[in-house]
């Protein structure tokens, strides 16, 4: 049986109708990444003896009468900003190459106990802002439809590995767009939930209060299974929140029919880098909703660069908060794009901090109103398709071709989902944006866009 | 916010805070870093001038659950 396109879901009831086993979904998701990951650079370090004894422990336990749900015997990876006990996590720097934590992150450690197979850790930006880069000590993961085409970061590897078809699911972080972005370039569905929903600890931080965790995968399904075990309340992070997790699964099929949607056009249609084919992508997203039953509209929000100004800034200082010390007496040994960033970190002075906080709960508060009237924001993910290796672009910049940085100076839950290829066969994602809290809505109409679009049919690289 | 500063300013000011925070950027990478600070100076600039006495700082801001419109 060939299991590279089962889902989530589908390979939950064959491991319990007995027709397929953790093991062998474990062996073959360890064959794809042996054949595949030689050109594409997706794993910093592969865990076989691991992930062959969870997929051992998982199958013992079916076998046993014990089931730990959806989740359990399923394949996964992870952006190596995770702790891992006893397996080393590098943050794909020279910094922390020989890093061995004690102790999973709370991430980590939920997946397992969903009972989780994990294969291995991917690779990243460097500390999840500087790359790609090829000074580093692994290579920058490569595009599985071009590789000459950047995969979008800083989870780079999570984004090669899903669109590669190695695994359904690898978990990402996002700061400025970190899932969104590698989601959109690489052609998967990538979410960041809301601010407080999935605990941080135990990941390596950028920015204390723009960071945000969540899956990358195949499906939206994939993604609301997984959401499913990462949500709830952790009382040793300081961010998280105390709010109920739903069922993300019970209106995954609603449809959209009587929603009401907004589009942000000025965010993009303003912007110098956006390109006709990912307006047109988007504006045939919206007709297919409007077909569907939703009504979708132009709206506005505060100016696009108002955000990034104030999530660049935010970003920028806790980083060198962060990292000040290594700045001051290490700085050769990051690479040269981390380098740069991280210095500009010391030039915020305390007003401009003050500034952007100010402005930061005015543009909040600006989200929260347009989603008192719409139940979603439909936006594009990236102004243009993935760039190639020697046309870099700085996704920081006041002219980045990222459009995610938005929801996190807000905290608001927001998606990408693939809606097909551009004209140069890379792929195309739109952007949805939900209430605080209100991830379920954020994967129902993600789902309706998935479907509408026909991305299910849209054939994948990697054989 | 003041006028936004020529070149030659702003790579003065620019090496006064390098000199204040105890960084030394090596002299292949200042014109990139520079280029990369004045971009990040226009963003801030953005953000002076905005808001009275009465506009708080998010603290680190707010949220309302779902349905809480």
């Amino acid at each position: 049986m060939d299991t590279q396109d089962l889902s989530i879901a589908e390979m939950g009831r064959l491991l319990r109708a007995g027709t397929v086993t953790a093991e062998k979904l474990a062996r073959d998701a360890l064959a794809r990444v042996a054949a595949r990951d030689g050109a594409l650079h997706a794993f910093v370090l592969v865990t076989e003896e691991r992930a062959l004894a969870d997929a051992r422990r998982a199958d013992d336990e079916l076998k046993s009468g014990r089931d730990r749900g959806a989740f359990h015997g399923i394949p996964y990876a992870l952006k190596d900003i995770y702790d891992t006990a006893g397996i080393r996590t590098t943050c794909h720097s020279k910094l922390r190459l020989h890093n061995v934590p004690k102790e999973d992150s709370v991430a980590v450690a939920r997946l397992r106990e969903a009972g989780g197979v994990l294969l291995g850790k991917l690779a990243t930006h460097e500390f999840a802002i500087g790359g790609p880069s090829f000074d580093l000590p692994f290579p920058p993961a490569r595009n599985p439809w071009n590789p000459e085409h950047v995969t979008g970061g800083s989870s780079s590897g999570s984004g090669t590995a899903i669109a590669a078809r190695m695994v359904r699911m690898a978990m990402g972080s996002d700061t400025g767009g970190s899932i969104r972005g590698p989601a959109a370039w690489c052609g998967t569905v990538g979410i960041k939930p809301t601010y407080g929903r999935v605990s941080r600890r135990g990941v390596f931080p950028l920015s204390w209060t723009l960071d945000h965790i969540g899956p990358l995968s195949r499906s939206v399904e994939d993604s609301a299974i997984t959401l499913q075990v990462l949500a709830g309340h952790d009382p040793r992070d300081p961010a998280s929140a105390d709010v109920p997790v739903p069922d993300y699964r019970a209106d995954l099929e609603k449809g959209v029919a009587g929603l009401r949607i907004g589009i942000p056009r000025a965010f993009f249609a303003t912007a110098t880098a956006t390109t006709p084919q990912v307006v047109a992508g988007l504006d045939r997203t919206a007709a297919q909703l409007r077909e569907a039953g939703a009504t979708v509209e132009d709206m506005e929000l505060p100016e696009y660069a108002l955000f990034s100004a104030v999530g660049r800034v935010i970003m920028m200082a806790e980083a060198f908060a962060i990292h000040e010390a290594d700045v001051q007496t290490r700085l050769q040994d990051y690479g040269e794009i981390t380098a740069g960033r991280f210095v500009l970190g010391a030039a915020i002075t305390a007003a401009d901090l003050i500034h952007a906080q100010r402005a930061r709960r005015e543009l909040t508060d600006a989200v929260s109103a347009a989603l008192s009237r719409y139940d979603a924001l439909l936006m594009l993910s990236a102004l243009d398709t993935a760039p190639r290796f020697d046309q870099p672009t700085d996704a920081l910049s006041s002219a980045s071709p990222i459009q995610t940085i938005p929801y996190n100076v807000t905290g608001h839950p927001a998606m990408s989902v693939p809606i097909g290829l551009g004209t140069s066969g890379l792929p195309i994602g739109v952007q949805i944006a939900g209430r605080a809290f209100d991830e379920a809505m954020v994967f129902r109409v993600g789902r309706a866009v998935e479907t509408l679009s026909g991305w299910e049919n849209v054939a994948l690289p990697g054989g | 916010m003041a006028e936004f500063p020529t070149p030659d300013a702003l790579a003065a000011e620019f090496d006064c805070l390098m000199t204040r925070a105890g960084i030394t950027i090596p002299p292949q990478r200042r014109a990139a870093v520079l280029t990369a600070y004045a971009d990040l100076r226009g963003q801030i600039a953005l953000l002076h001038g905005r808001y009275g006495p009465e506009a708080e700082p998010s603290n680190v801001f707010r949220l309302a659950p779902a349905g809480g419109k």
